[in-house]
């Protein structure tokens, strides 16, 4: 749109009329450009205009503003907007000791947190060089696995719904659903769980859970295998799908792409077999890989963890071993001054962090590498060329969580 | 006067419109009592039978047009009512359930509540037109409706050109839609209007083509003619005769009423909600209802140009024969003498105590009143269906909107289930099928069709 001035009521006094520029409806920032490239993006050409997606919009995934510079409907340029959900959550956990850090980090990955909250949990005890009770590292994979299948099972759901299917959603939730009350039955909680701690987890398994799970286990993956039938060999969803938003599998390693978004591309990267923690090594899984790396190979791809994860649940309750649920640690823990990096496979990717302690009880930084925040970067790689409505299906398909984004 | 103003004022818009009501329904009895004491309704009705005698055509065509415009709001209605249960039971949810029973009274509710609302128009609007869009929209909708035939002597109009009308009218909405997505000042509505203009221009083509075989059938554009012209069993309907066309007129049907896949018009993950974006209060309602009123009124079309309209399945008269079953219809209570009043008098409470008697027997935690509840209203289900099946028998238009409501339904149900299922297609993949598939395909059918009439009738001849 042009910069003609338009009339319209004041906001102060809506009696009156009041002359604006009209950009103030194009998204263009009310300043002069930052940056080069700001000034470049902001230059619309003839017949293009600007349009936001979000903060505030049906389909975005949490509080991400993308700038969309549009030609009809086919995407020039974008510019993604970042920050609406940041917290400063690294300096609030150098102000309370190790043990508030797990609390504050678990709304980063809010769909997942078992995972995000195990960062401070692993940083802390690589420091202390602590070795965890074996059934407490049974019961974080458990959970683990059983987060992964949750978040994964609403990733299939969200990549439909902004595709305009209103079914796949609900299944999704569904399943969620039965997995969070299984967990808040175990930790309390349905979504910040609060359930790791610095050398163990906060309580053993109860009747309640393990009732829960085996219910949900006899069926599951008869449910997993029935939902797939709705989407897999639909024709409209192949087609919207299928060589959209591709990425080579070069590429992806150049830019910390990770998680299934990275192995869609061929790349066999699970730091689960990787860099092994846990009890990992001692269970038997496969690593899911495709080589379209295009959306739909990332859609079927959730499909394969969801089965493999099911797969290492049933292993997991095999072999769960007796004994204490905690390690022996004093109250007022403080870790030795030193630097640690873990990672661990989170739902979206390497999930990591870099904990440094200058020997008192506080963190003297704890540095978080979020996946979503890595893959999220793919979008200016694969967006522009496309039209509007498949924006949406590759940010579904790359599946951000903006907690972990904006930090 | 200002305490009746200022009273005035605080109403909400509901109680500015029920209020009035009240009063006029107060003055009502006392207007009819006066009225008829001095003489004067029973004059002013003897003149209106009079004018109305004199007019009976205007007459009837006013009634159809008020009959029909009330028609669509309850419609509307039930098909959201069915929309929401459905897609809920895909979904594996219970879907509305408190609002009367199972839901039902939910759509109605909602569109109270929409009527209810702030009337609000946003800053920058091009007003004039922004309020028309809606109008626009709902009359394309309903003006339609007046040539569909409901049942024998049950239509609004019979027009010789009644398809042709059709396709002028439903094509009128897509004005309302290019007016509201333009003059909403917001670049999601834009997107919108100018979606909704490229798909359903491409669309009207391929539907148009498509109904060019069943006319070269018919030999008529009158829905009428059509319907009676597809008399007698299911065999005889145009769908058998006219698949290809049956296939692409539905798929052509769903983009023109802008239903999932097709439902980029309003796509709610891309562009908000396309052109109804700005809209709030009634006038949204007005564009959700054109477009509930659309599903209906193209489910009736497709139904009347392929399914045989209100032609019966089968022949009601041959099936009772091959069964060896008579059913005489009519009734004469007289005959029965006193035993009427023994019917009248001990035939219901009787019924309902056999009703109700399997009920308290068998469910032990019932009360007996529980269960005299559920076998009086079992009781009624069972007049209902008795009366239902003798007016099916005594009036063809019964047995007419009968099945055509049954046609109708099924074909929006249809609807209703591919929304439940299907994600949507892409704008470039939408008009793609229209001209590479849909119009060619359409092409060879009128050609198929038409060498087919040129062959059989030489035949004949």
């Amino acid at each position: 749109m042009s910069a003609e001035p338009t009339t319209i009521r004041s906001l102060d006094d809506p009696t009156i009329m009041v002359e604006t520029p009209a950009t103030i409806y194009d998204a263009i920032p009310p300043y002069p450009a930052r940056t080069e490239r700001e000034a470049e993006f902001y230059a619309l050409r003839d017949g293009e205009m600007l349009i936001n997606l979000g903060p505030q919009h049906p389909s975005t995934h949490g509080v991400l503003r993308v700038v969309l510079r549009i030609d009809g409907e086919r995407v020039v340029d974008l510019d993604p907007v970042l920050g609406y959900l940041h917290r400063g959550v690294e300096k609030i956990c150098e102000n309370g000791d190790w043990h508030h850090a797990i609390s504050n980090c678990d709304p980063l990955e809010y769909i997942a947190s078992m995972f995000s909250e195990a960062m401070p949990v692993l940083a802390a005890e690589k420091l202390l060089d602590l070795e965890v009770p074996r059934r407490a590292d049974y019961i974080r994979v458990l959970c683990w696995e059983l987060n992964r299948i949750a978040s994964h099972a609403l990733f299939v759901g969200w990549l439909a719904l902004d595709l305009g299917g209103l079914t796949p959603i609900l299944y999704g939730f569904a399943e969620r659903d039965e997995i969070v009350e299984m967990l808040a039955a175990l930790t309390g909680q349905r979504l910040l769980f609060n359930y790791l701690r610095i050398g163990g987890v906060n309580g053993d398994l109860n009747h309640d859970f393990m009732s829960r799970l085996g219910e949900w286990m006899s069926r599951a993956l008869v449910r997993i295998e029935e939902q797939q039938k709705l989407l897999n060999q639909n024709e409209i969803f192949i087609r919207r799908t299928k060589g959209l938003g591709v990425v080579s599998a070069d590429i992806a390693r150049r830019t910390l792409l990770s998680g299934p978004v990275l192995r869609a591309t061929g790349v066999p990267f699970d730091v689960r077999r990787a860099h092994p923690y846990s009890v990992y090594p001692e269970l038997e899984f496969d690593i899911p890989v495709r080589s379209e790396g295009d959306s739909y190979a990332r859609y079927l791809l959730h499909y394969d963890e969801i089965k493999q994860s099911i797969g290492i649940i049933d292993q997991v309750l095999a072999k769960m071993p007796d004994g204490p649920i905690m390690a022996k640690i004093p109250r007022l823990l403080r870790i030795p001054p030193g630097r640690a990096y873990v990672a661990i496979e989170s739902p979206r990717g390497q999930y990591s962090c870099y904990g440094v302690s200058d020997g008192s009880d506080q963190p003297f930084r704890l540095r978080i590498h979020d996946p979503s925040f890595f893959n999220l970067q793919a979008v200016g790689m694969m967006m522009p060329g496309n039209l509007v409505a498949d924006t949406m299906a590759i940010m579904a398909s790359l599946d951000p969580i903006m907690g972990g984004v904006d930090k | 006067m200002t305490v009746i103003g200022r009273s005035w004022s605080r109403l909400t818009p509901a109680g500015k419109v029920l209020l009035p009501l009240l009063a006029v329904l107060l003055a009502l009895p006392v207007l009819l009592v006066v009225g008829w004491a001095t003489g004067f309704l029973p004059w002013l009705i003897g003149l209106l039978a009079q004018v109305l005698g004199a007019n009976a055509d205007i007459v009837r065509f006013l009634l159809a047009a008020t009959v029909l415009l009330l028609f669509t709001v309850p419609t509307a209605f039930v098909i959201i009512f069915m929309e929401m249960k459905l897609i809920a039971f895909i979904n594996l949810r219970l879907g509305p359930n408190r609002q009367g029973p199972w839901g039902v009274l939910s759509s109605t509710l909602h569109g109270l509540k929409v009527l209810a609302k702030e009337d609000f128009t946003p800053t920058g609007v091009d007003v004039p037109v922004f309020t028309l869009a809606p109008v626009v929209v709902y009359l394309g909708a309903i003006m339609t409706i007046m040539v569909i035939p409901f049942a024998p002597g049950l239509f609004g109009l019979d027009m010789d050109i009644g398809l042709l009308y059709f396709f002028a009218i439903a094509g009128m909405g897509v004005i309302g839609l290019m007016m509201a997505g333009w003059s909403s000042f917001n670049k999601y509505s834009l997107l919108g209007g100018l979606r909704a203009a490229a798909a359903i221009i491409s669309y009207e083509i391929p539907l148009t083509l498509a109904v060019v075989g069943v006319i070269m059938l018919a030999g008529t554009m009158s829905l009428n003619q059509i319907v009676l012209q597809q008399a007698g069993s299911a065999l005889d309907w145009y769908a058998f005769q006219q698949p290809l066309a049956f296939v692409i007129f539905f798929i052509a049907a769903t983009a023109e009423a802008g239903r999932t896949p097709f439902d980029l018009t309003e796509a709610d993950s891309e562009i908000v909600a396309g052109f109804a974006t700005e809209y709030s209060g009634m006038r949204f309602g007005f564009f959700f209802f054109a477009e509930y009123v659309n599903v209906f009124i193209l489910s009736a079309l497709t139904a009347t140009l392929f399914l045989g309209g209100w032609n019966a399945p089968f022949d009601l008269a041959i099936v009772l024969n091959a069964l060896s079953v008579t059913v005489d219809p009519t009734i004469d209570p007289g005959s029965l003498g006193m035993g009427l009043l023994w019917l009248v008098l001990l035939g219901p409470p009787l019924v309902v105590l056999l009703l109700a008697l399997p009920f308290w027997m068998l469910k032990s935690d019932w009360s007996f009143i529980k269960s005299l509840v559920v076998g009086f209203i079992l009781f009624n289900v069972v007049v209902m269906a008795l009366i239902g099946i003798w007016a099916y028998m005594s009036f063809p238009f019964v047995a007419g909107l009968f099945w055509f409501l049954v046609k109708t339904f099924s074909l929006v149900a249809l609807f209703v289930i591919m929304r439940g299922t299907l994600p949507r297609v892409r704008i470039d993949q939408l008009m793609g099928f229209a001209w590479k598939w849909l119009i060619p395909a359409a092409l060879v059918n009128i050609f198929v069709t038409a060498a087919a009439i040129l062959v059989i009738r030489s035949g004949t001849d």
